[in-house]
């Protein structure tokens, strides 16, 4: 809001530079004294040093280097003077003492230079805030969940684990099935149970767990398995039908019991947690910022979770060798579902493969891990069999036999 | 002395006026959306500073404008302390919640933090109110506002709560006092604020526009409370065989409950989009006619037409914005996929889209807070400057200064909680 010099009175305001003594200049303005809200139509004398304030006598005065611009409609020049508890303002109209005034004090900033210089700062500034928040976001957040995990208690992680689980399982059963959704308690079924327990009791020595594993083999078609904070594990029956030996099996639970000793799934609250700070408090609280949120949240996610990932590959190679399994078995087990998802065409499949560079890329880090030596299966050829059988029972229907337990 | 009176006219006593140029809104608006994007919202402190700036600067009464004194820096300053209370709290919260939660007491800990949050964010906005009326300076003297806020807080969340809970038909009672308790505490120099506007008066000529909106549902509710079989649903409810839900159907009909809620949630959405701008003129009037400082009271002279004018200008505007987005996005996205091809896997051409469809809704969110800001928010507060008068102005020229500036955590803590603030 500068006010400009019309050029034909350009030439009436010295040049401050050439002159010892420059002319004073002298125009009408409003004054307000910051005691009182009353009005002073007053005269003001723009001098070498400062402005003379006078109404009949000398109201005030002035010196440049206290003068402030203060905001202002177009068309006048507001101003106040710096350090002062008091808001005395004076009101200035005439553009040639108003353009003497802004060329005589500094402070003032004519055409705004200053400020727009601090407003480059701050922008650039902002930009460089921003930049540090992603990098805290990609190796802050998860080296300080790594330090926080050992202060949170096994017990709220197993209360949390109880919690997780009661939704976990309502949302993997689908059909609604209840109790009959695990494998192992129908008929022909107890034998395949035992196996499993023979396999994860093998797993558990060898890891060495704080607390208890509870494995369950659920009637889901998936080949899938996910492992819950406190010990809780379910394999989908589509895992069991896709596993070729017990080590196959063995090494994807050997995965999970990883998730589980690494305190992933209290790793993974506490990421969440400080993402939703850094990003939700710090950032974005405009409009249309919400879902720049979103998109870096789910971003730094899944890059978390590829760490994650291959962290639990590394354990499962370590304790498929401590308890004499084939630690490449993982990595056979992982070719194969993904592969399963092309179908049976051979060039499909070698496509598929490189069109998952994780998986390729995993595969890869198991193979170099693992000590290549000649192993023993970790289960017999009846307990496999057996376990091959733990879901042949025909799912009885969970709503007829208990109702409401499914939901 | 005739030009420095020409230059410097003297006061009409009691008009008010609205001097700014909404073209020279818009620039601001859209430059400060641009930087706001750029800088993920970091910007908005000096964003906020530079709107009320241009807002107060530009309003003028009795010939006198008002004058913005608050910094950016003051605003960001508030935010980072807000920052440090509201993460000690924050944890705290968390904490309890993961401690309790999953036993019985989940319920009762999330209604707890969710008082505690409606409580800080009433604080937040009676603070956020007191560093604007100390930055905000007419004729030389500041307004001020004195007064705990707790106190304030606690009254708010009592009287939001009889609000929602009689369905809004307290609300007028609710604001009246509210405005009250504000403008008690508000002082323009030694000149003491108060608030003259009834409940009963905003509640007569409310209830129309109630009985529009709320009234179908209500209406509803009862018709189907009507036609149910008490009896035999609490019986069943008891039994707690199958739901009461089938029964329910069983008794009416699912088809004629559908049939009755849809159009009552039809009639009383239609109602509230038609009524909005009458609620909002009628509310504008009724507050700004209820302002008083000492002995000057205000006019409001605020039409209906004026408003219905505003908000149809506004769909003017938003419906063509909307239509030349989705066409560039659209021209955008295929000249993308054209280029890329098919030859460069899918997951190349899945983050170009999702990277496109992001910038979209950024473009589109910005854009339509940017046009509503100034076609609306900004036509509004025009609207409502040049519609008032005040009256006993000769006041405002004798009023002594008091007061001194507050801190800005008001404004930070509204901010960081998400209540409006900046």
């Amino acid at each position: 809001m500068t006010i400009a010099l019309p050029p034909e009175t350009a030439k009436t305001v010295p040049d401050t530079a050439s002159l010892a003594a420059p002319e004073i200049v002298r125009g009408a303005a409003v004054y307000f004294d910051g005691t009182c809200s009353a009005r002073n139509d007053v005269a003001v004398e723009a001098g070498a040093a400062g402005l003379r304030i006078t109404a009949h006598r000398v109201l005030d005065e002035w010196s440049y280097a206290e003068l402030r611009r203060m905001s202002s409609p177009e068309g006048v020049l507001r101003l106040g003077r710096s350090g002062e508890t008091l808001l005395a303002r004076l009101e200035i109209r005439d553009t040639v003492l108003a353009g003497t005034i802004e060329e005589r004090a500094e402070t003032l900033d004519r055409g705004g230079a200053a400020e727009r210089r601090l407003r480059r700062k701050v922008v650039a500034l902002s930009l460089a805030a921003g930049a540090s928040l992603i990098l805290t976001a990609i190796f802050g957040v998860p080296v300080l969940a790594s330090r926080i995990i050992p202060f949170v208690p096994l017990a709220a992680e197993r209360k949390l684990g109880d919690a997780i689980d009661k939704q976990i399982r309502s949302a993997l059963d689908t059909q609604h099935l209840g109790p009959a959704f695990a494998c192992g308690a129908g008929t022909g079924e107890a034998p395949g149970r035992a196996a499993l327990d023979t396999l994860v009791r093998k797993l558990e020595t060898g890891a060495a767990l704080p607390f208890r594993l509870n494995v369950e083999v659920v009637r889901r078609s998936e080949p899938n398995a996910v492992a819950l904070p406190g010990g809780h594990v379910y394999v989908d029956e589509g895992l069991i039908a896709t596993a070729q030996t017990p080590d196959e099996l063995a090494g994807v639970l050997a995965h999970e019991i990883g998730h589980v000793a690494y305190r992933d799934g209290t790793r993974t609250v506490l990421q969440t947690a400080g993402l939703s700070f850094l990003f939700g408090m710090m950032l974005g609280d405009f409009i249309g910022g919400g879902a720049v949120v979103i998109a870096a949240r789910t971003v730094l996610k899944s890059s978390y979770s590829r760490r994650v990932e291959s962290a639990a590959d590394a354990y499962s190679v370590g304790l498929m060798e401590d308890i004499g399994g084939d630690p490449r078995a993982l990595g056979n087990i992982l070719a194969r579902i993904v592969a399963d998802k092309a179908g049976d065409d051979k060039d499909r499949r070698m496509k598929i493969l490189l069109d998952h560079p994780e998986t390729r890329d995993r595969i890869a880090a198991i193979d170099a891990l693992a000590a290549s030596r000649p192993t023993m299966p970790l289960l017999n050829a009846a307990d496999w069999s057996a376990l091959k059988q733990i879901c042949s029972a025909p799912p009885a229907k969970g709503a007829t036999t208990a109702p409401g337990d499914g939901r | 002395m005739t030009t420095a009176e020409a230059l410097n006219p003297a006061p009409s006593a009691g008009a008010a006026n609205f001097l700014g140029k909404e073209a020279a809104y818009w620039r601001l608006r859209i430059k400060g959306a641009a930087l706001l994007m750029v800088t993920l919202g970091l910007y908005r402190f000096w964003f906020a500073t530079d709107v009320r700036r241009f807002l107060w600067s530009n309003t003028e009464i009795g010939g006198e404008t008002l004058e913005y004194t608050g910094l950016a820096t003051e605003l960001l300053g508030g935010f980072l302390l807000a920052i440090a209370i509201l993460v000690p709290l924050y944890t705290a919260i968390a904490g309890t919640a993961l401690a309790l939660a999953f036993d019985k007491a989940e319920e009762a800990t999330a209604a707890i933090s969710f008082a505690v949050l409606v409580l800080l964010g009433q604080f937040a906005l009676y603070r956020a109110r007191r560093y604007r009326l100390t930055r905000t300076v007419f004729r030389g003297v500041r307004f001020d506002q004195h007064g705990a806020a707790w106190p304030y807080a606690l009254y708010a969340l009592l009287w939001w709560s009889i609000a929602v809970i009689t369905l809004g038909l307290a609300y007028p009672w609710a604001q009246a006092s509210l405005q009250r308790f504000k403008m008690r505490h508000t002082c323009y120099g030694d000149l003491l604020g108060s608030f003259e506007g009834s409940g009963s008066a905003l509640f007569l000529r409310g209830l129309p526009i109630w009985l529009l909106v709320v009234g179908p549902i209500v209406f509803a509710f009862f018709a189907l409370g009507a036609m149910i079989d008490w009896d035999a649903l609490s019986r069943v409810t008891a039994d707690g065989e199958n739901g009461p839900l089938d029964l329910l159907a069983g008794n009416i009909g699912f088809h004629r409950i559908f049939y009755i809620g849809a159009v009552a949630l039809g009639t009383s959405i239609i109602a509230a989009v038609l009524l909005y701008p009458l609620f909002q003129a009628v509310t504008w009037r009724w507050w700004i006619s209820g302002l008083r400082f000492g002995d000057v009271s205000v006019n409001s002279r605020i039409s209906i037409a004026q408003v219905y004018r505003i908000y149809l200008r506004f769909i003017l505007y938003i419906v063509p914005f909307m239509l030349l987005v989705m066409i560039v996005g659209g021209v955008c996205v295929f000249a993308g996929s054209a280029m890329i091809g098919s030859n460069h896997g899918s997951a190349l051409v899945q983050l170009v889209s999702s990277a496109v469809t992001l910038g979209l809704y950024v473009v589109i969110a910005l854009g339509a807070s940017t046009i509503y800001q100034v076609v609306v928010t900004f036509a509004m507060w025009r609207l409502a400057v040049q519609s008032a008068e005040l009256s006993g102005a000769t006041a405002l020229a004798a009023v002594r200064a008091s007061g001194l500036p507050s801190s800005a955590l008001g404004e930070g803590l509204a901010d960081a909680l998400g209540v409006g603030g900046i």
